[in-house]
């Protein structure tokens, strides 16, 4: 009964905290002219990931916002594979006319920082919107006795001489290598990761004590923290958000990097007709203020920091990605192309 | 639990539009799950928007019965035409096309429906009476060491099945691991084998490699039968395999419900492994194994049982820790999601009533598969009298969309071709399809395992054997793998 109370208060102080945090939609126009009768047929979206997962999962939410606001309907061409990289080529194929859509991630921006033929997201396309943006953060089980904060969990670490484990999508380049490798370094802590493709299997490891800790974005473990399962100890972002009031940041804790966030947007052909891509910009930014769209955010904890850019703000973001993620790649000794 | 049973039965049958959701998962399942390329996954994914419409627990609820009529659906095609309806099918095509060219079609289908039911209640009847514990102790004890042990094991009886002899087994094998490391590594993600080539960074998929191996291979061999003259109709045979039989094989059916349940419950693992496993299974305790992939009524058994107890089981880490098992359970999240609920061990306490009427769900759609089964079975064989002439450019026509639709890829239609010219040229030199399958499949998901448990135990080989279940699965693999090699050298007895 007392655990069940306890995340019940848990889940009312997220639930709260997140509707008081939630940020304005700014596109103020509630309709938009469609040029010379554009688009008069579906559009296609491109999601380079498959239908379950975050990706899947923002896709079908703005799909079904746009549809709600223009009536036009959008097709879903799931390319899972590659690291997105299967999807992202299959769309640069695909005609520039506007009715092929793209979603994407922070992964696109990351590859192309390693290798500059790979598409660059704020130059070869156009962002018509990112619509999730959020910070990661370090976790332990909630009924963990070896440590309980990052303080402690440090020290710990540093004890086991190599041997502790943390759970996350490791990939070469990858925004949680990068991260951690920031971590380590500024902490003097060396872990070893485990990566896991799959979400299920990387927060079972936790759950069941097969690794120390678990990187991961609030929004992913949402239910675990619901449930009282895990306590976030750090979070990797500038300043705390107010859900998150008792877990420090990395900077609180003499950590000076700025954070890599990750983020979700959807994208069009440089090439498309513009008249075309201000129609797009217009439906899905619209999209975003959306209550479908704005109470899904919410329940995926994207609403405690500003999720929203327009097209100048995710060049923006994309841009500050890849210089940094550049910088850190030579610093890596990785092979910048 | 009763009470509860009978409340979400109620629940269930006290409301036509939910009936009527019911119904329509059933059949829908069933059907998306026969048809090579589409899959219960397709359905899951039309029907997934409309799903915020309906009650939460109609939502979970029709998910839950598309997975389990879904899972057996795909065998009717596996047995009949060699089609997979998706991988968990494809060891029910080892055997079950085999004994549907030997007349035994009818027999195949039945024990199919009998087993696919049998399991699929079975392990609804464990998770109704033990989902929260069962599910602590797998994530406690079951790591990716773990999982690569057991696969190990699986694959250490892989060389027995249908090949001309054992070398030529582990040959087949081998190729199915080579086959399963092209694309990006599953822990580092560096491209391997792609020769430049961007979609094929995302590995062979599982299904045009299937149909390919499968289907497009054995039109081949009948296309040479059909020009040499020596084509032989498969007999059409209504007859449903007798008590006697299947009592024969309750054993298989106990092991294939236990080995079916432990993989679904590992979360990210399925139906797939367990359907592997449980054939697999079947192989190593038979007296003889050399009748495996040549027609046995145990190979269907084995696998058709174990694909269906990993329903019930995969539902146990989603209900009771929020850990999907599979691309559907995952689906499932979101149908949770979509109604501002989370799948999770709150899930019991605030949401009961959705819980037993998913449990009832599931319990009643695997008996549907028994009843409904029965019915089609005898409508359905009757496909098989179809004209070769007729029946071999279908079969290429569905499974060329069934290779493209998944992914949308050309890239897959050439893969699928490719494996369909490279099976025929291999079973003519008596190398095994089914041994190529078990390394592709298994492949994939013990070189993910072995390298995130070698990250776990920090490149310590030894540390393996210091986790027990473990090091008893790497023991008896081994050990197996030996006995078969010491067969293979055996001077062979003479006749008396």
């Amino acid at each position: 009964m007392n655990r069940l109370l306890g995340t019940s208060i848990v889940s009312v102080f997220l639930a709260t905290g997140t509707a008081a945090l939630a940020f304005e939609c700014v596109r103020p126009e509630a309709s938009f002219d469609k040029p010379d009768g554009f688009p008069e047929r579906a559009l296609t979206m491109v999601v380079p990931y498959g239908p379950a997962g975050g990706s899947g999962q923002v896709a079908a939410a703005m799909a079904e916002a746009v549809t709600e606001l223009t009536g036009v309907a959008i097709n879903r061409d799931h390319k899972p594979g590659g690291s997105g990289t299967v999807g992202m080529t299959a769309y640069m194929a695909s005609p520039a006319d506007g009715y092929n859509v793209l979603e994407h991630i922070d992964d696109a921006s990351s590859a192309h920082a390693l290798d500059s033929s790979v598409p660059n997201p704020a130059s070869d396309l156009i962002p018509l919107v990112v619509s999730q943006v959020t910070f990661s953060q370090i976790y332990i089980r909630t009924n963990e006795d070896r440590f309980s904060d990052w303080p402690s969990f440090v020290e710990w670490v540093k004890a086991q001489d190599g041997k502790a484990t943390i759970a996350n999508v490791s990939k070469e380049g990858s925004m949680e290598r990068v991260t951690m490798k920031f971590i380590t370094d500024a902490s003097g802590m060396t872990i070893q990761q485990i990566s896991f493709d799959k979400g299920a299997p990387r927060y079972g490891a936790l759950l069941g004590g097969q690794v120390d800790a678990l990187f991961e974005q609030p929004g992913d473990v949402r239910n675990f923290l619901d449930a009282g399962q895990f306590k976030p100890i750090l979070t990797i972002f500038d300043e705390r958000p107010g859900v998150f009031a008792d877990t420090p940041t990395h900077r609180e804790m003499g950590m000076d990097f700025d954070p890599l966030l990750r983020f979700r947007g959807f994208y069009v052909h440089a090439d498309a007709p513009a008249d075309r891509v201000e129609w797009l910009k217009w439906a899905f930014q619209r999209g975003y203020c959306e209550d479908s769209y704005q109470s899904f955010n919410e329940s995926k904890f994207m609403t405690v920091i500003d999720s929203y850019r327009d097209t100048d703000g995710a060049r923006e973001l994309i841009d500050r990605s890849v210089e940094q993620y550049r910088d850190v790649y030579k610093a890596m000794g990785l092979d910048v192309k | 639990m009763i009470e509860n049973f009978l409340a979400g039965s109620a629940a269930l049958f006290g409301d036509p539009f939910t009936i009527g959701i019911f119904v329509f998962g059933v059949i829908g399942g069933m059907l998306f799950g026969a048809i090579p390329g589409v899959s219960m996954l397709t359905l899951a994914a039309i029907l997934l928007p409309f799903t915020a419409s309906l009650e939460p627990a109609q939502g979970v609820m029709l998910f839950a019965v598309i997975y389990c009529t879904g899972t057996y659906g795909g065998a009717i095609t596996a047995i009949l035409f060699n089609i997979p309806g998706s991988p968990e099918n494809a060891p029910t095509a080892f055997d079950g096309y085999p004994m549907t060219q030997k007349g035994e079609s009818g027999k195949a289908v039945g024990a199919a429906v009998l087993c696919s039911a049998i399991g699929g209640i079975a392990s609804a009847l464990v998770m109704m009476a033990a989902t929260e514990p069962l599910a602590n102790w797998a994530i406690q004890n079951i790591g990716p060491p773990e999982i690569f042990a057991l696969v190990f094991f699986g694959l250490a009886v892989a060389s027995s099945v249908g090949a001309r002899t054992i070398w030529k087994g582990w040959m087949s094998v081998l190729i199915g691991l080579l086959i399963s490391t092209i694309g990006q590594d599953p822990v580092g993600g560096i491209n391997r084998y792609n020769f430049g080539l961007t979609d094929l960074a995302a590995g062979i998929a599982f299904v045009p490699a299937i149909l390919g191996f499968f289907a497009v291979s054995e039109i081949f061999v009948q296309a040479e039968r059909t020009a040499a003259g020596k084509y032989k109709a498969p007999k059409v045979s209504m007859a449903f395999p007798s008590f006697l039989e299947l009592w024969m094989h309750k054993f298989a059916v106990l092991r294939s419900i236990l080995v079916g349940f432990f993989c679904g419950i590992l979360p990210g693992i399925g139906a797939t492994l367990a359907a592997f496993m449980g054939y697999g299974e079947a192989v190593r305790w038979s007296k003889n194994k050399e009748e495996f992939g040549k027609g046995k009524l145990e190979g269907v058994i084995s696998s058709e049982t174990a694909n269906n107890a990993a329903t019930g089981a995969a539902m146990i880490p989603l209900l009771a820790l929020g850990l999907p098992g599979g691309a559907l359970t995952a689906m499932m999240v979101a149908v949770f999601q979509m109604h501002d609920l989370q799948p999770g061990p709150l899930v019991f306490y605030t949401s009961p009533d959705l819980i037993w009427v998913v449990f009832a769900a599931m319990f009643y759609a695997n008996l549907s598969i028994l009843i409904i089964g029965v019915i089609e079975t005898k409508t359905i064989l009757n496909l098989l009298k179809i004209p070769f002439q007729f029946l071999a450019p279908l079969i290429l026509m569905l499974a060329t969309i069934g290779a493209y639709i998944s992914r949308g890829l050309v890239l897959d239609v050439i893969v699928m071709f490719l494996a369909g010219i490279l099976g025929y040229l291999l079973r003519r030199t008596g190398f095994s399809i089914p041994g190529i399958v078990l390394g592709l499949i298994l492949g994939t998901i013990g070189e993910q395992n072995f390298a995130q448990g070698m990250q776990m135990v920090h490149y310590d080989l030894g540390t393996y054997f210091s986790r027990p279940i473990c090091s008893v699965l790497i023991a008896a693999g081994t050990l197996t793998l030996l006995t078969s090699v010491y067969k293979a050298f055996a001077p062979a007895k003479k006749p008396a």
